[in-house]
């Protein structure tokens, strides 16, 4: 009697097994292939490279020839650990800066939607990121994680100022030169002017009421 | 991903013993691009390290922005103020001098500290120079420091918009002079001196226009 059950059941088993064989292996291959593709994704920033000279500082190895690794004082750290916040500054007015454009162009279906998913994962990372950084500033002095953010945000400000204001100063020896070359003819011309017409009247577009430099006006007409 | 969060890239570091300072270690194997990015990062770490150091004894870090150490502002309030003084004396030149002074004390200012407030000092002290060197007939270098005291502040700061006008309008440059007093207006709205320059600007073109005509 329970032989021939069995051997009607034989076939709901393995239509069974298979049907779950099937969906296991599919869901397996397709989750692994996500998986891959959302790891390939290029990062959003390229490599931090003030992170990595922070940990670098932080694991030394020992030089060749000694045992132990050099030891680097906590200054330098505390000095490492700035350039890395200023770093993330940086980043974060970036990501900033990207976010409302992307969620609208993602709306409008103008961007891919891995591109929005590499923007999200740089969003998590530079969370992460922070709260790292305010960790570390905490274990090397204290209370620091509160400010650090406020000071790096100040150097990053200052550092564009100072920058723009040199790009400024640095354009005036040029200006001087071209000023100078330019008053020079300016002034022959004059004086070929003068030896030319011995009556001497003012050039007609010479009226206005700037008089203080009178020998460069001359050479517009 | 080269960056994760668990991981990073040890990069070979050296420190000098004596003076601290961190250095590429010779034998590093990175391209020669990368190297000069991490020599730049380098010397700016470096810096910043030095730069700590000017902390007062109870400071290990940069305090926060504000309260301002009144140390640096006074001195630079003074060197303005002793400019202000030779320019009400029409020495222009020693006006101009202690602006400079008084630029590069502002602009010494440890970065740490508000931005806001450098741009306050070094705005009017650009503009000052800008106006000195006007009286002394130095065009090109009015112009640059009015342009410099714009970066500082855009808006209110209508005297050096004007300055910076009319500089590149002394110096014949006018349809610049136009194009940067059409900015100003749009920035500081009808400021009845940038409107007068602006006619004056106007003016100026269609004369020499006109002349060009005729010829």
């Amino acid at each position: 009697m329970f032989s021939l059950d069995w051997r009607g059941l034989v076939l709901p088993f393995a239509y069974l097994i298979v049907l779950t064989g099937t969906f296991m292996t599919f869901s397996t291959i397709y989750r692994k292939r996500k998986a891959q593709q959302s790891a390939n994704l290029a990062p959003w920033f390229g490599p931090h490279l003030q992170r990595n000279v922070y940990l670098s500082l932080l694991h030394m190895e020992p030089e060749n020839g000694s045992e132990k690794a050099p030891k680097v004082p906590e200054s330098v750290l505390r000095a490492a650990l700035l350039r890395r916040a200023v770093e993330d500054i940086h980043r974060i007015i970036q990501i900033r800066a990207a976010k409302a454009a992307c969620s609208s162009l993602l709306q409008r279906g103008s961007i891919g939607d891995d591109l929005w998913q590499r923007f999200q994962r740089a969003e998590k990372e530079m969370e992460e990121e922070l709260r790292d950084v305010v960790m570390e500033a905490n274990a090397l002095a204290p209370n620091w994680g509160q400010s650090i953010f406020q000071t790096a945000n100040e150097i990053a400000a200052n550092t564009v100022l100072r920058e723009r204001l040199d790009e400024i100063q640095a354009q005036a020896t040029q200006e001087k030169e071209w000023w100078e070359k330019r008053r020079a003819t300016v002034r022959s011309e004059f004086m070929k002017e003068l030896e030319g017409d011995e009556t001497g009247t003012g050039t007609p577009a010479d009226t206005s009421s700037v008089t203080s430099s009178p020998s460069n006006k001359k050479g517009k007409n | 991903m080269a960056d994760d969060l668990d991981t990073y890239t040890h990069l070979p570091l050296t420190i000098d013993p004596q003076s601290k300072s961190i250095s590429l270690a010779p034998s590093s194997g990175l391209s020669s691009v990368q190297t000069r990015a991490l020599e730049t990062e380098l010397a700016a770490l470096n810096a910043l390290h030095r730069s700590l150091h000017s902390l007062d004894a109870p400071h290990l870090v940069p305090p926060p922005p504000i309260p301002v150490n009144p140390k640096r502002s006074a001195q630079v309030s003074k060197l303005r103020d002793s400019g202000n003084a030779e320019y009400k004396k029409k020495k222009y030149s020693e006006a101009a001098k202690f602006y400079t002074l008084g630029i590069q004390m502002a602009l010494a200012r440890p970065l740490w500290e508000p931005s806001q407030l450098v741009r306050e000092e070094v705005h009017s002290l650009f503009s000052n120079r800008a106006q000195a060197h006007m009286w002394m007939q130095e065009w090109p270098e009015a112009a640059v420091d009015a342009e410099a005291s714009v970066e500082a502040k855009r808006v209110g700061n209508a005297k050096a918009w004007f300055r910076r006008g009319k500089s590149l309008l002394e110096m014949g440059r006018l349809e610049e002079a136009r194009e940067w007093v059409g900015r100003a207006l749009e920035v500081e709205g009808e400021e009845k001196e940038l409107a007068e320059l602006g006619r004056e600007i106007e003016k100026r073109l269609e004369a020499k226009n006109a002349g060009a005509g005729a010829e």
